[in-house]
């Protein structure tokens, strides 16, 4: 592999960390223009091939990164490449340049909503669409539950404990992952030798 | 309601949800759901669904819908409140590990904290999936669609989904008006 690859190694001489304002464009761009999921696509493609910005190898272990901590994971991406280009002030900078113009969106839009007033048919669109954005949200977890039969029976059992739990009893939720976490990390430990 | 502060309030409800949100802001919108709802009535479920409508079809993730449900409790303040709730617990969770991880190699302890963690996050999306689902105005329109769309984003999981999600509102608002 070439040193670029290599995380571990300081960036290339030729490379300049990019000014805070020019962290700030393509996050601001990003979180404005993503709609239905799929952005880390969008960061993929703005601090990869446009920007040259991180190598592929870091793109990949901050998406797992992501994915493996709590929050949203294009917030944790945001935050993990803001930090990888301009250290703490950075992380800042990307999350905050990600998040606050689609907040403003989302809030106008609420707004228009509430001045609209209660129309049946607008009511009855938006729970079409609800249901439309549930499903869509039920294939990815459909995918990944497809995904992890070729661990065997133990991720499904896990998963379905967890719908039994949370939805079926309507037990907490934060017990019930904590509790399920622990088997799901003990399990994994003993079936993954690293 | 309580006489509780209406801030702390939602910074409780808020904050435990940012902590246990493995797998994005979608797998906590059942219990999001929970609190405003059946909990806290801050809003109706009819109410609940408009909003959670709203921020799928907005840009940005789908975790905005905590900023809504922030203003629609509590104006500006609010969305402020519930929004830094939300992201402020996970964001310094993931920047503490980030510092700690800086740098050094990938190291095989990743894959089985993911293959542990990831069953979690699936059972957390399929269980939010069901919850709003159930919070529909009922009827079988809604099951079915959701059904449709799960099917359909399953095979085509590439295509955009801001047409099909306006495709599956007109069909509902067709039933409610013939079928209904």
């Amino acid at each position: 592999m070439s040193s670029q690859s290599d995380p571990t190694l300081p960036p290339p001489a030729s490379f300049h960390a990019p000014s805070l304002a020019e962290l700030a464009l393509p996050f601001g761009k990003i979180g404005i223009s993503s709609f239905g999921g799929g952005l880390s696509a969008w960061v993929y493609r703005e601090m990869v091939d446009a920007r040259h910005w991180i190598t592929e190898d870091e793109f990949l272990g901050a998406v797992t990164m992501s994915q493996i901590l709590p929050g949203a994971n294009i917030v944790n991406l945001a935050l993990q490449i803001g930090f990888r280009l301009r250290g703490g002030i950075g992380s800042v900078v990307a999350v905050l340049s990600l998040l606050v113009p689609p907040m403003i969106v989302v809030i106008l839009l609420g707004i228009a909503l509430t001045s609209i007033g209660h129309i049946d048919w607008l009511h009855d669109f938006l729970e079409g669409l609800a249901a439309t954005a549930i499903g869509l949200s039920a294939s990815v977890g459909l995918r990944s539950a497809r995904r992890s039969l070729r661990m065997g029976w133990w991720p499904s059992l896990l998963s379905l404990s967890v719908i039994i739990g949370v939805f079926g009893l309507q037990w907490p939720i934060v017990p019930v992952i904590f509790g399920l976490a622990v088997c799901g990390l003990f399990i994994a430990r003993v079936k993954i030798r690293g | 309601m309580s006489d509780e502060n209406i801030y702390l309030t939602l910074v409780k409800v808020f904050a435990p949800l940012s902590l246990i949100s493995i797998g994005g802001g979608q797998s906590i919108v059942g219990d999001i759901h929970h609190q405003a709802v059946d909990v806290h009535q801050w809003l109706t479920q009819g109410r609940f669904i408009d909003l959670f409508a709203i921020s799928r079809a907005a840009p940005g993730p789908g975790a905005l819908l905590t900023t809504l449900i922030g203003w629609d409790v509590s104006g500006f303040a609010g969305a402020l409140v519930a929004s830094l709730a939300l992201f402020v617990p996970s964001s310094l969770l993931a920047y503490l590990v980030t510092r700690a991880w800086h740098g050094k190699r990938e190291e095989p302890w990743y894959r089985w904290v993911q293959a542990g963690l990831a069953p979690l996050a699936t059972g957390l999306i399929l269980a939010s999936a069901l919850t709003i689902i159930r919070a529909t105005s009922g009827g079988a329109s809604p099951w079915i669609i959701a059904g449709v769309s799960a099917a359909f984003f399953s095979r085509f999981h590439k295509v955009n989904p801001l047409p099909i999600l306006a495709i599956g509102g007109l069909i509902q608002v067709l039933v409610a008006r013939f079928l209904a």
